[in-house]
């Protein structure tokens, strides 16, 4: 008898560690993601940075959207897609049977209304911000989305101006979630406070400057994401975020400073996940200030930053050296460019050409805060700075806070400054006509030659004749040197090792609903 | 005991300033204060000869080097020699010291002989000014200065000057409060002296003594009010070896290379310790009250 029971209690015990052990597999739990900053709004459409993607990314959903892990589009809210001979009518079946948060239901009425919301200027919702994104990808307002129809209740057809190529790519895009109409209209300016989407997570509560928290959606579309809640905490501080994840406070990071990237690869409850590489980091030069209007001065520098070195001391290794405004992941890459090599004698000879072997002096502005491409602007400032007084010029190392930096650097106020990007769809286009297009040039470059390149390559549908164009623009871009390419970064992320199935996106940011924490 | 050596012994006994410094280097404390600040001066003064390596030169395939017979004191996230910095750092910080505090006493004491000479409405108007600039916390208004004016150091010690003018103004201005209706100031005005002669030959001498402690203490705060400065970014710029920009480019690596915080760190409070133990045993010395103790 005594057997028996005990026998039973034992076979009990097993069974229950069993089951609690596929639950915990699979469902429930907090996870807590430390991050440098707080989302700026909520509104996708509205905003332009990182931290705030990050968020909205896991509250809405897109039309298409990006297979985990890469830029390759995949069917979302809309399952198939057709493309008219001419390119220039798009027809997406859309998803039956989503609901919004707030139990609205996903429909063709909903997709023209937020379409119509973004382009249209004199939409009675065109408000709370400047729709930036829209106006990038889509070539202002209304821009080349001419009409949105409503065939029937889960059919829209887009009738384009003309063609782009990238139009899947970018409608895949996180700033083009879909919104409930019905809370856009309750809410109006302060929708970015209140988001409703069709996504994995529902808003719990955004405390500015400190957290934002996401409840699972019970009734989302896919299946139900594993967690049952996001915390996404901002500390801005790398060092006191990392200090937090071995703590055991926060339970993955970005951000990771390369100093602590053995630190994470070394200590047995963490591990790190590399994010695919989609990025650049540069060193431009202002076309208006002297003498970096003169081509050899440009060059000159090329040759004078060892990038190689760079990426030793202040990536962890974790880089390569950029020949190319765009990175090698992106198709189109031109890799039969000869990079500026290393070589500092060359460089004088450059100098002295051009008329400055006594050198000159001019300011470099330097990243403020730590980005994926750039993870230490002061440091990395600091070698590029010794680097030029090797071949005899002075730079004065100058700086302003983050959002001033990136406004006046849009304004062309900075004679150098460092910068970079993190690709937003996998198509060329997003990376060289948006960074050195005569219309978006930080630097006052102004290549004609390039825009026709660039704008052909944009209205050809044709992949093999876009990728010669790509090549074509990358040589250009080469020949001129308007910056410094220096280096394609790939971003560490830190987590706790119980964390499973966390897929990093190329684009920077990724949905977490199939993420679960192991026991 | 012939007439002139006890003449001798009469006059050192008599100058309050000698009286001063012999009860100064009686004090250990002061004499630690002293030891410590002429040390500092001699450190700034021969950084070309003592310093092992250029404090600018970069190498950074070694970064992070702990310390060593090759760099004493390791090197920093730039591959630079620490201990070549910390003497160069040495320069930067008394500099600030030195012509911030300046600063601060010539408007402080002007300001507080105006108030305190003349009173009434002059006075007022200062003093109130002087008020408002104490209801702010120090560091503060030396963030909004240099904020206005530009992250620099030359800001930074303008800044740091600003915000201490008022506690010189005070002193000065009690203390003129407080002698100038006595009766050699009134026979002195009988005799018909102007009133800068009252000012500097009768006023200020006597807020010397308290102008000279609070000069010292100042300089110790200046010290630390740069560094604190130059740690949130608003001083001292990169490259430049100041201790509190040393110290806040350290932050990311204090786990890995705790170092390159700890050297400049100790700088710091090295040097504001010589500045402060000097103060003390200046206060010491120079309080009338302890004379012939």
């Amino acid at each position: 008898m005594r057997k028996l029971i005990l026998t039973t209690f034992i076979i009990l015990v097993v069974m229950s560690v069993f089951v609690t052990g596929v639950m915990a597999q699979e469902q429930g739990g907090t996870l807590v993601f430390g991050r440098g900053g707080d989302t700026v709004g909520l509104d996708p459409i509205q905003v332009t940075d990182g931290e705030s993607f990050k968020v909205t990314q896991q509250i809405y959903d897109t039309l298409v959207d990006y297979t985990p892990g890469t830029t390759e589009v995949e069917p979302a809210l809309a399952t198939d897609w057709e493309v008219s001979e001419d390119g220039l009518t798009w027809t997406f079946n859309l998803r039956e049977g989503v609901k919004f948060h707030d139990g609205n239901p996903f429909n063709a009425e909903a997709v023209k209304w937020n379409f119509d919301r973004w382009r249209l200027e004199d939409h009675p919702y065109h408000i709370g911000g400047e729709f930036t994104y829209y106006g990038y990808m889509f070539q202002g307002f209304p821009g080349i989305i001419q009409e949105v129809n409503v065939v029937d209740e889960y059919t829209v057809e887009f009738v384009l101006s003309e063609k782009q190529a990238p139009f899947l790519n970018n409608l895949a895009m996180v700033p083009f979630g879909i919104a409930s109409p019905e809370a856009v209209k309750e809410y109006g300016e302060n929708y970015f406070k209140h988001p409703v989407g069709t996504g994995a997570y529902t808003l719990e509560e955004w405390r500015q400057g400190d957290r934002v928290i996401l409840k699972a959606n019970e009734n989302y579309w896919r299946e139900r994401a594993y967690l049952d809640e996001i915390v996404f905490r901002s500390i801005p501080d790398n060092s006191a975020r990392f200090m937090e994840l071995q703590s055991g406070t926060i339970d993955m990071m970005d951000g990771v400073s390369p100093e602590d990237v053995e630190a994470v690869k070394s200590s047995d409850g963490l591990k790190l996940s590399l994010r695919p590489s989609m990025n650049v980091g540069y060193f431009a030069m202002n076309f208006k200030f002297e003498p970096f209007d003169d081509v050899r001065v440009r060059r000159a520098f090329n040759h004078a930053i060892d990038k190689q070195a760079i990426i030793d001391a202040f990536y962890a290794g974790l880089a390569e050296p950029a020949k190319n405004p765009m990175p090698p992941s992106i198709w189109g890459y031109n890799d039969n460019i000869e990079p500026y090599e290393y070589d500092p004698e060359k460089a004088k000879e450059l100098l002295a050409e051009a008329g400055y072997e006594d050198g000159f002096e001019f300011d470099l502005w330097y990243l403020p805060v730590p980005r994926p491409y750039i993870p230490q602007g002061k440091f990395i400032g600091q070698a590029i700075q010794s680097y030029l007084s090797e071949i005899g010029v002075t730079a004065n190392l100058v700086t302003y806070d983050w959002s001033t930096y990136l406004d006046k650097t849009e304004h062309q106020e900075a004679p150098t400054y460092m910068l970079g990007w993190t690709g937003d769809n996998g198509d060329p286009d997003n990376f060289l006509y948006v960074l050195l297009d005569k219309t978006n040039s930080n630097n006052a470059y102004e290549s004609e030659e390039l825009h026709e390149v660039l704008v052909e390559a944009q209205k050809t549908m044709d992949q093999d004749r876009r990728v010669e164009l790509y090549m074509e623009a990358q040589e250009i871009i080469h020949k001129d040197a308007p910056w410094v390419p220096l280096v394609h970064s790939t971003p560490p992320i830190a987590l706790k090792s119980n964390v499973e199935n966390y897929v990093p996106n190329p684009t920077g940011t990724e949905k977490l609903h199939r993420v679960w924490l192991e026991e | 005991m012939s007439d002139s050596k006890k003449n001798k012994v009469m006059k050192k006994n008599t100058n309050p300033w000698f009286e001063a410094w012999r009860r100064l280097l009686q004090s250990k404390i002061g004499i630690a204060g002293l030891g410590i600040i002429i040390f500092l001066i001699l450190v700034a003064v021969l950084a070309p000869v003592l310093a092992p390596y250029n404090p600018f030169e970069q190498n950074i395939l070694a970064r992070y080097k702990a310390p060593s017979s090759e760099h004493l004191l390791g090197t920093d996230e730039m591959g630079r020699d620490i201990l070549s910095r910390i003497i160069y750092g040495s320069r930067i910080s008394l500099q600030v010291g030195l012509v911030s505090v300046s600063l601060a006493l010539v408007f402080g004491v002007g300001f507080g002989l105006l108030a305190g000479y003349y009173g009434g409405k002059i006075d007022m108007v200062i003093m109130r000014f002087m008020d408002i600039m104490l209801a702010f916390p120090s560091i503060l208004l030396a963030i909004g200065i240099v904020a206005i004016l530009g992250p620099q150091l030359k800001n930074a010690m303008l800044a740091i000057g600003i915000i201490n003018v008022p506690r010189f103004a005070r002193i000065v201005r009690s203390s003129v409060l407080s002698i100038k209706e006595s009766e050699y100031i009134s026979a002195a005005k009988a005799l018909g002296a102007g009133d800068l002669r009252i000012v500097f030959k009768h006023l200020l001498p006597n807020a010397m003594a308290p102008l000279i402690v609070q000069t010292t203490l100042s300089i110790a705060t200046a010290i630390l009010e740069a560094a604190a400065l130059s740690f949130l970014g608003l001083g001292a710029q990169p490259p430049s070896p100041e201790w509190g920009a040393m110290l806040s480019d350290a932050r990311s690596s204090l786990q890995r290379a705790p170092w390159v915080a700890t050297f400049p760190g100790l700088a710091i409070i090295f040097g504001v310790l010589g500045f402060n133990l000097l103060g003390d045993g200046l206060r010491d010395a120079l309080d009338p009250k302890m004379k012939n103790v």
